[in-house]
């Protein structure tokens, strides 16, 4: 028993490699960081595309469904592999492109980054779409009839709407995404999976890693209970707000 | 009288699917005139309502808002395009059975959203125009509310208000009682018993025989896709032609 | 009507694809047996890890198992009487859990380290080793000095990487999961060295073009079979069957197999104590 917390818990070991890995843990963080926000903006234009309506859109609308299909689909940790692993053979591309090393990062961080944004922006945009359907189609209609284009339509009266809707769902996303951020350890990226399996190989022992889902715990557990407070008060929300009342 | 009808609808024909809901329909309407539509659920009345405005373009037939073709000609393909959208939205108004108020913005707000953003009016003009249609609908102490604060009946009224800030040649009415409690249906129907009064032209889908009888120029009875039997409220309502509409009545009366 | 039907229809897909999977399994299963009537059929199996594919050492697929490492051990199992049956497993854990029992033993290209006989007890060296710097073609690299600065490659765990980190203490190590990650991020052109073991070097220079091995980095590495310490009698018993093996001259003939040179007379006399 007593090796299963040296095994696990070995304080000692955690409290000599806490910095290293607490640092190691910040690169998570960095990449959630900077995915976050390319997703959630690419996911919009994804959602906004899918939404023109109409005969002369019809490829777009087809394109951008097939590009959420296939990204919802595709395992994340292939998507990491195939780009790390296809894109620096595309001779075609100009060297500082195919294997970038921008803003001091070196290449497997930009290859996270741009499969965790490709998979993300499928994600975020099917959240978008949600919120977008969960307004009642009564108000797009009765913007339409009062004169309003399919866009102003959108602008002024259903996407105010659906913002409301989207927070909670986003959130989970988030989250997940801080989590997936582990993933790049695969292509050789120094976060801190990576580190704390280095340390597992040099010293036998697990607690880096212990002491590195600690770190996602602190950090998720509270955002969790944000988004169970947020659905909670949606459902209030909507039975709340019907617009049948009586005076 | 040899005006142009201010609604001429020929030959409309609309199918959702495999069903065809419309079989051929043909209306005049004269400006000024209020025409009451009767009939079961799934006569294709709240269709015929929705093609005056375009919601649902029909497939089949043509559309005349003041003697103007609506229709882009026959090669322009179906569905939204090839209809002039913008030239009818603007002359046709319409309230909905479920309201649709826009629940993030206020009555005043409501009302003067459309205005500023497709009619290009001023914000202080728009609120004016605004005020004062909710104060003629008597509710004009109830400007900065939001729709969650309303009674239904009130949100009606709205709805009426909003629609009307657009200056319709015509209104259309879509069984805009039909959701409310009992008490709340009075003020509605005498909100539309004045604007009758005042002139515009409505047609109005709905289930109150009592204002039908009251209020409507014509009233015309539909079932399964056709208009069965037209005519002034006093013969369609007291003394039907066709078996069918005496069925509908009785049905209707008997409860 | 229709929805019991679409139900039928689900249920016998899942059936189907239900029995091509056990098919598939039993058909695993058979092959791996098949490979079992050379070796002692006495004494009970000897599970051995190993961290696959690490070429020429270990390679394949699971039931298919082959390489150098995968053929000593064979011939040393049918010595003694036991039949190896090798898994696939990482190489950062490997110590670890042939320390805790998961395997009886480990055979996967390991040098043997103080380090790592805290945690297991070694055979006698069965291979001597060396690293090697591992660059592109044409590159100008020769040594392993020239690639301070540049960003480098090693495998996860092993001595390859130590002495990178050793050796280069400004450039960017990255330790890839398994060997051959490195040798690719090496032909991608995202990393301009590779440190890693000599042979597994030669092979991949020799299996794949555009590469070349820079500098040999002689480190008197030797490989060693791992047992969890503390394992007297087992160790034993795989030291007998490699002596065997030394003498009966099979040794010589894997070896010839897998790297095309004779094996050095040292290997026949190095003998390493547990500790």
């Amino acid at each position: 028993m007593s090796e299963f917390f040296h095994q696990y818990f070995d304080f000692h070991y955690m409290g000599e490699h806490f910095w290293e890995v607490l640092e190691a843990f910040l690169q998570n963080l960095l990449i959630f960081a900077v995915v976050a926000v390319l997703a959630l903006t690419w996911g919009l234009i994804l959602a906004l595309l899918r939404q023109l309506p109409g005969k002369k859109f019809m490829p777009v609308r087809f394109f951008t469904i097939g590009y959420i299909d296939l990204f919802r689909a595709i395992p994340i940790l292939i998507v990491i592999l195939l780009i790390s692993g296809g894109i620096p053979f595309l001779e075609f591309i100009p060297k500082d492109i195919r294997i970038p090393h921008w803003l001091g990062k070196p290449d497997p961080f930009w290859y996270g980054v741009a499969a965790l944004m490709l998979v993300y922006g499928a994600f975020t945009a099917e959240v978008y779409r949600a919120g977008i359907e969960a307004v009642p189609g009564g108000q797009m209609e009765a913007a339409r009839s009062l004169g309003m284009s399919h866009w102003q339509a959108m602008r002024h009266v259903v996407v105010p709407q659906a913002v409301t809707l989207i927070p909670a769902p986003m959130l989970n996303e988030m989250i997940s995404l801080l989590k997936d951020s582990t993933l790049v350890s695969v292509i050789a990226f120094a976060e801190s999976v990576l580190i704390s399996r280095e340390l597992l190989a040099q010293s036998f022992n697990s607690s880096a890693l212990m002491l590195t889902g600690a770190f996602f715990i602190l950090i998720i557990l509270p955002l969790a209970r944000v988004v169970d407070r947020l659905i909670a008060r949606n459902q209030g929300r909507i039975t709340r707000g019907s617009h049948i009342e009586v005076a | 009288m040899a005006a142009e009808p201010m609604v001429k609808l020929e030959a409309i024909r609309k199918s959702f699917g495999q069903l065809e809901v419309l079989k051929g329909v043909d209306i005049e309407i004269a400006k000024g005139e209020v025409v009451c539509v009767l009939g079961p659920s799934g006569s294709g009345k709240s269709t015929l309502l929705r093609c005056v405005n375009l919601l649902e373009p029909p497939e089949e037939g043509d559309i005349f808002i003041e003697g103007n073709d609506i229709c882009k000609g026959p090669g322009s393909g179906s569905g939204e395009q090839s209809w002039r959208l913008d030239f009818v939205r603007q002359r046709v108004g319409i309230v909905f059975q479920q309201f649709n108020l826009f629940p993030h913005k206020t009555a005043l707000e409501n009302v003067t959203l459309a205005q500023e953003k497709v009619l290009g009016r001023s914000r202080q003009e728009a609120r004016e125009k605004a005020t004062e249609l909710l104060e003629r609908v008597g509710l004009g102490d109830k400007v900065d509310q939001y729709p969650e604060r309303l009674s239904g009946g009130q949100q009606q009224r709205v709805a009426i208000a909003r629609a009307l800030a657009m200056d319709p040649q015509v209104m259309l009415f879509d069984e805009v009682t039909s959701a409310l409690d009992p008490e709340l249906v009075k003020e509605v129907l005498d909100t539309m018993r004045e604007l009758a009064e005042e002139g515009m032209t409505m047609i109005v889908v709905t289930h109150e025989l009592g204002f039908a009888g009251e209020v409507a120029d014509r009233v015309i009875f539909m079932d399964g896709g056709v208009i069965v039997e037209e005519g002034p409220p006093a013969e369609v309502l007291e003394n039907p032609r066709e078996d069918r509409t005496k069925q509908f009545l009785g049905l209707v009366l008997d409860r | 009507m229709r929805k019991t039907r679409l139900t039928t229809l689900f249920a016998v897909f899942l059936l189907a694809l239900a029995v091509l999977v056990v098919a598939g399994c039993g058909g695993g299963s058979s092959s791996n047996s098949e490979e079992s009537t050379a070796g002692g059929g006495g004494g009970e199996p000897l599970s051995v890890g190993s961290d696959i594919p690490y070429p020429p050492f270990e390679q394949g697929k699971p039931g298919n198992y082959t390489g150098f490492d995968i053929e000593l051990i064979e011939a040393i199992g049918e010595r003694v009487g036991r039949k190896p049956e090798v898994q696939d497993t990482s190489f950062e854990t490997i110590f670890r859990d042939v320390a805790q029992g998961k395997f009886d033993a480990v055979i996967s290209a390991a040098t043997i380290t103080e380090e790592r006989e805290q945690a297991v007890d070694f055979s006698n060296p069965y291979y001597l080793s060396e690293q090697a710097v591992l660059v592109k073609e044409g590159s100008d690299v020769k040594t392993l000095k020239d690639l301070e600065g540049k960003t480098v490659a090693a495998q996860q765990g092993t001595t390859g990487l130590e002495l990178a980190k050793e050796e280069l203490g400004g450039s960017e190590i990255r330790p890839y999961p398994e060997g051959p990650d490195a040798v690719n991020a090496l032909k991608a052109g995202t990393v301009e060295g590779v440190v890693i073991d000599a042979p597994v070097a030669a092979n991949a220079v020799e299996k794949s073009g555009g590469i070349e091995i820079a500098e040999k980095v002689p480190t008197e590495e030797s490989y060693g079979i791992a047992v969890a310490q503390g394992d007297t009698e087992l160790l034993e018993e795989i030291n007998k069957g490699l002596k065997e093996v030394e003498d009966d001259g099979t040794y010589k003939k894997i070896y010839e197999k897998w790297f095309h040179l004779e094996p050095p007379k040292a290997i026949f006399t190095e003998t390493h104590e547990a500790e």
